[in-house]
């Protein structure tokens, strides 16, 4: 009982930690930029109090829209990470496995290499290209004979991945004066652009945050053996399968929207993990949400303030304050 | 009496006649982020609010905008929104480049004009509307004029035409630019052949191998390095010391020559004078 109540207690210390860490980072990201605007006017602007101007313009049409993306698309990548890694018992599995990544980056380049004046199509040629690669590799993985199986869905993921990221090179070795304006995209980050972009893409991340909710008991079960969750009343494959769309919706809209951020997917739910001292879906999933969020927040607040006025972009920023943590843990806790 | 009459219709005309006449630019609300923009508004005597930094463009500005706020450039946006938005320009005269800044830029409510031309003729073109939206109309058609005139007085008397190629540098990998890009105009218009070993792209740039290079035996090689300015030396010495070029033409009677600055690359105000700078300078045709 003892043992319990301690565990509960790190689970949500945890929690309330990341909670904590997500309302600074936000607090940073609508307070600080290339313009320095008072925090107590930032707070007007937020609460109406304050006139029309440019500072309101850049509260209200610049940091707030790239502050509530930071927190989709974190969210949306810790989930998918975390979702996939119990959907299909691999500690390596990340979006990148299942295609979604390169799928999305040639999407994208495409648009940016070959019809740069039609750049509003960027989004939805990203989460397109992203959805079918994950398409191609669950078709693959999960069909024929025997049924498929986790092995084969990763040996066809990276196979699928390879054949779009050799098309993404290709597009960039043939139109080289058009690749800067596509690095930013493949490296990672996020611009500011209003709130066009969410505007097409919500529905996606609404689609796979609801699947997800809904997967957090099965994957429980799973964790326990397919023969055992078979005897449970659960439907391994189904729940492989469902995982699988959920996570390639919500990581092709967080590429739509952001680039290719690698880094959540993969690392998010192993420090939540081991931060909680669990493989409980029902902790990690909303959890690995919560820190993937803070965790892009605050990285995209340092990737366009460190050089104001200059954006760098957010992969390097997220690593550098990811892993120390992520190494810090895996020398306490494994 | 008559007088007060002719007072009151001359008060009345001047002012049915006022919409007519073009509206004085008000140049402390347009932000120029293209070179060619900025220095079309300076030779139409409009001064905008700011100009753009891009990568060996600045020198190319004409020296009435050197008090002229700089903003610094980057990929994917262009500006630093925020930066921007602290302006607050009406009008913002961007490029292609920085597409995802101008959607960002439009729910700023800032007007924006795509004016970076990629041929002579838009340089023309692009100059008469840029004059229409500053209120200049007159001055930007005797603008064109003048700049017809001088490219006719640049491009006269040309004797020799020289096989010519010209490799944009980006870090080791050669490409060169085609008949559709700004350069690849710029050299035929100097008198020069430009050579592409057969490539096309609709983007003015193909990858060329230097076997290529050597097939094609260019009299004249003009390299253009594409890089930051700190790598700029490092990339003049290995095209000038190319050694797989070492058995061509150019290379044997020391014609290699090198273009730092982008007016290769970016189309300005001051086409004839660069085209005499290659006729003079690379293309040796004078």
């Amino acid at each position: 009982m003892g043992a319990v109540t301690a565990g509960g207690l790190r689970r949500s210390a945890v929690t309330v930690f990341l909670l904590v860490a997500l309302l600074a980072a936000v607090g940073a990201s609508l307070a600080l930029g290339a313009v320095k605007i008072p925090l107590h006017e930032v707070i007007d602007i937020l609460t109406g109090k304050d006139a029309p101007g440019p500072a309101t313009q850049i509260v209200e049409v610049l940091r707030l829209p790239r502050t509530v993306e930071a927190i989709l698309v974190g969210a949306a990548l810790g989930v998918a990470g975390a979702v996939l890694q119990g959907a299909l018992a691999n500690p390596l599995a990340s979006p990148d496995v299942i295609g979604v990544t390169s799928g999305a980056g040639f999407g994208a380049m495409l648009i940016i290499l070959l019809r740069p004046e039609d750049l509003d199509l960027l989004p939805v040629s990203a989460l397109v290209f992203g959805l079918l690669a994950a398409a191609m590799v669950f078709s693959i993985g999960f069909s024929g004979p025997s049924g498929g199986g986790v092995g084969r869905v990763i040996l066809a993921g990276i196979a699928i991945a390879s054949m779009f990221a050799a098309g993404t090179a290709a597009l960039i070795a043939a139109y080289p004066d058009r690749v800067p304006s596509g690095i930013f995209f493949l490296v990672g980050g996020l611009t500011s652009d209003g709130w066009n972009s969410l505007e097409i893409i919500w529905p996606y991340f609404a689609v796979g945050f609801v699947l997800a909710a809904f997967l957090v008991r099965p994957l429980d079960r799973l964790m326990l053996g397919d023969d055992v969750a078979a005897s449970l009343g659960s439907r391994p494959r189904a729940i492989r399968l469902t995982a699988a769309v959920a996570a390639a919706v919500l990581a092709s809209a967080a590429a739509a929207i952001a680039g290719l951020v690698g880094f959540i997917g993969l690392v998010i739910p192993h420090i939540v993990r081991l931060a909680g001292g669990t493989n409980n879906h029902t902790f990690v999933i909303p959890v690995s949400a919560l820190g993937g969020a803070a965790l892009l927040v605050a990285a995209d607040t340092l990737a366009r303030t460190i050089r104001a006025p200059i954006e760098m972009p957010v992969g390097p920023f997220m690593v550098l304050l990811g892993v120390p943590v992520f190494l810090w843990l895996l020398r306490k806790v494994v | 009496m008559v007088s007060a009459a002719v007072a009151l219709l001359s008060v009345t005309l001047l002012s049915l006649m006022a919409p007519l006449q073009p509206a004085r630019a008000k140049s402390e609300r347009i932000v120029a982020l293209t070179p060619f923009a900025a220095n079309t508004m300076a030779l139409l005597g409009v001064r905008p609010k700011a100009v753009g930094q891009t990568l060996g463009g600045d020198r190319r500005l004409k020296p009435v905008l050197s008090t002229t706020r700089v903003l610094p450039l980057s990929h994917p946006s262009g500006p630093n929104l925020e930066q921007l938005a602290q302006i607050r320009p009406r009008i913002v005269f961007s490029s292609p480049r920085w597409a995802k800044g101008s959607e960002g830029m439009r729910q700023l409510g800032i007007k924006v004009i795509e004016s970076d031309p990629k041929s002579l003729g838009a340089v023309y073109r692009q100059t008469k509307m840029i004059s229409r939206v500053v209120g200049r109309q007159k001055k930007g058609r005797k603008l064109v004029r003048r700049m017809r005139k001088q490219l006719r007085k640049q491009t006269r008397g040309i004797r020799r035409r020289p096989k010519v190629m010209l490799i944009l540098g980006v870090g080791r990998t050669p490409y060169t630019f085609l008949g559709n890009s700004w350069g690849g105009q710029l050299v035929k218009q100097a008198g020069g052949r430009l050579l592409t070993g057969g490539a096309t792209a609709s983007g003015g740039f193909a990858r060329i191998s230097d076997e290529t290079v050597i097939a094609e035996n260019p009299d004249v090689i003009i390299g253009v390095p594409h890089a930051n300015t700190e790598d700029i030396p490092a990339m003049i010495e290995y095209i000038k010391e190319n050694p797989a070029w070492s058995s061509t033409k150019a290379a044997t009677n020391d014609r290699v020559y090198v273009s730092t600055d982008n007016a290769m690359l970016q189309a300005g105000t001051d086409v004839a004078k660069v085209i005499g700078k290659i006729r003079q300078n690379y293309l040796k045709n004078r």
